[in-house]
């Protein structure tokens, strides 16, 4: 296993393009986290001058529903590491070096592996970074920290790594289908913000809530406001049991289309 | 009894209604350096990828080191099909790491194999800046990091110029002289014809020649003669039992002698018969006529 994953790492460790884009990642999460809070403030002051009742403020750092108010947003920046993992996967067959791997040694499955492997461990280091960031800024903005309140709610990070996870894992799919990097990545974004949208809309909800966009971004619901509560809206504020085990299904469900593609073709 | 390292078995593989390889049954022996020789798209390298499990078959079984196959055999293979495959924005060194890692081996290797192929000056380069003669010197470095039982070359001379072809073939000789079995697949006669002790000969997937390589040379080559009087040059060829067949070519006669009888003896008797030679010389006929004849025949 970590022969596998020392492999893949020496693959993308020499490109640039994956330090470069990974790397803009990270800046990006860092800026809007440290700068949500600001932008937030002048939205809720905006609203107050309008607003014939006062509106409450909010605090998307306290602890310890940051976690929640982060893992929420940092899956909106999701597509742009699925793009990094498929160039990855792309490259590996526009350089033919797949089928070089399977020549020199691996076996199908043992190349599969080293992807999903690495794939986990790209998802870890986007939790990881969310963490770190969660924790700063918690205690900086909370009052009265307690090991209870910097701990609380860390199952949405949990379910941020299982969300990044299987939208990674689905990248892939999509990248090993068609094997050209502009047309996967096309691919994919239309699926994402047309397809499945436009295919909701016209589908009855009992089917709609299950397919793999909405069923991998509900897991971690929109975090409730003090705004939402004067508006009566009540959004899931936990990380339901049923929605981790259809995510899980998607995951597997898609590890095992890769392999049958895998298998079947020739490199 | 010599060691099966690579048994063929009625292999088929079907590209559409066309067949890439055709009922193909073959053996390569332990300390062989045989050739696969076709014109391109005769069914080469598709026959080696199935070998080496990057293409599925559709019938027929092949075995290495007389087991079924597994990843493990490839361990003990290096291997390049068509053209080199590095990852560009890795040096040369990383992309042999890669290798030694996949094949579970030591990095001790790496150095030894660069300096084998002369690129120790270039291995921290990136891959894309090699030149083509550098690239296919690499590939072969790389086939030879896990210590290879067996070697397998597909087209290693394509592309290079004259020194670097004489420096490729002289590298392959080294090689083999170490008693590394090697499988090479080329278009060019003269290629297998320098390097290879056993040829198989393919053509539209089908296996149309087996043997020595001294055979087929033989069979393919032509003499050149010329003569102050022709014409009774050509009587003299015809009525000769020992000539298979001659034909004309501006003013040059081809001439197809039977096995056994050389061009020493075809010398002699034409001046016993007091003909004035001008012009005496061997021809290797080029591959292709020799394929076509070859299909002719059969």
């Amino acid at each position: 296993m970590i022969r596998l994953l020392k492999i893949d790492y020496k693959k993308i460790r020499g490109s640039k393009v994956f330090w470069i884009l990974t790397g803009l990642y990270a800046l990006l999460i860092v800026l809007f986290f440290f700068g949500m809070q600001g932008f937030l403030d002048d939205m809720a002051e905006e609203a107050n001058t309008k607003s014939p009742i006062p509106l409450p403020g909010v605090s998307a750092y306290s602890l310890p529903d940051i976690w929640h108010n982060l893992t929420y947003i940092a899956g909106y920046f999701k597509m742009f590491i699925g793009v990094v993992i498929i160039i990855f996967i792309t490259n590996e067959y526009s350089y033919k070096t797949i089928r070089q791997n399977v020549i020199s040694g691996f076996s199908r499955w043992d190349f599969l592996k080293s992807k999903f492997l690495m794939i986990g461990m790209i998802s870890l280091a986007a939790t990881v970074l969310v963490f770190i960031i969660g924790v700063i800024l918690g205690l900086l903005h909370t009052e009265d920290v307690t090991m209870a309140k910097l701990f609380g709610k860390t199952e949405f990070l949990l379910a941020y790594f299982l969300e990044m996870y299987a939208f990674l894992i689905l990248a892939f799919l999509v990248g090993m289908l068609v094997k050209r990097s502009g047309f996967a990545i096309g691919l994919l974004l239309l699926y994402f913000y047309i397809v499945e949208p436009v295919g909701r809309y016209y589908l009855p909800d009992y089917i709609g809530d299950y397919l793999p966009k909405k069923a991998i971004g509900s897991m971690i619901d929109i975090p409730n406001t003090p705004i939402m509560r004067l508006l009566g809206v009540q959004f899931q504020d936990y990380i339901s049991i049923w929605d981790v085990a259809l995510v899980l299904g998607y995951v597997g469900l898609f590890g095992y289309l890769s392999y049958l593609i895998i298998k079947k073709r020739d490199l | 009894m010599e060691e099966t390292v690579l048994s063929i078995r009625e292999l088929t593989k079907n590209y559409g209604r066309i067949k890439a390889v055709d009922n193909l049954s073959l053996d390569v022996k332990r300390g062989n350096v045989f050739g696969i020789l076709g014109p391109n798209g005769s069914g080469k390298t598709t026959t080696l990828g199935i070998v080496l499990s990057v293409i599925n078959s559709n019938g027929g079984s092949f075995s290495w080191f007389g087991k079924e196959p597994s990843k493990n055999d490839r361990k003990a293979i290096g291997a390049i099909l068509e053209v080199p495959i590095f990852y560009p924005y890795l040096s040369g060194e990383k992309n042999l790491e890669i290798i030694a890692d996949i094949k579970a081996c030591s990095y001790e290797k790496i150095p030894e194999v660069l300096e084998i192929v002369d690129l120790t000056a270039r291995k921290k380069s990136k891959f894309r800046t090699y030149s083509l003669g550098m690239k296919q010197r690499l590939a072969i470095a790389a086939a030879l990091v896990g210590e290879p039982e067996v070697l397998i070359l597909d087209e290693p001379t394509n592309g290079l110029d004259p020194q670097g072809i004489a420096e490729i073939r002289e590298l392959i000789l080294e090689i083999a002289k170490r008693g590394i079995t090697i499988i090479l697949a080329s278009h060019l006669l003269d290629e297998v014809q320098k390097i290879c002790s056993h040829v198989i000969v393919l053509d539209k997937g089908k296996d149309i020649f087996t043997g020595k390589v001294s055979e087929i040379v033989n069979a393919s080559t032509l003499v050149e003669i010329s003569a102050e009087d022709m014409s009774s040059l050509k009587k003299k060829l015809e009525e000769n039992e020992n000539v298979l067949s001659s034909e004309e070519e501006g003013n040059l006669v081809l001439v197809k002698l039977k096995d056994g009888y050389g061009i020493k003896d075809l010398n002699q008797q034409l001046i016993s018969l007091n003909i004035t030679i001008t012009h005496l010389s061997v021809r290797k006929k080029s591959l292709e006529n020799y394929f076509l004849e070859l299909m002719a025949e059969k």
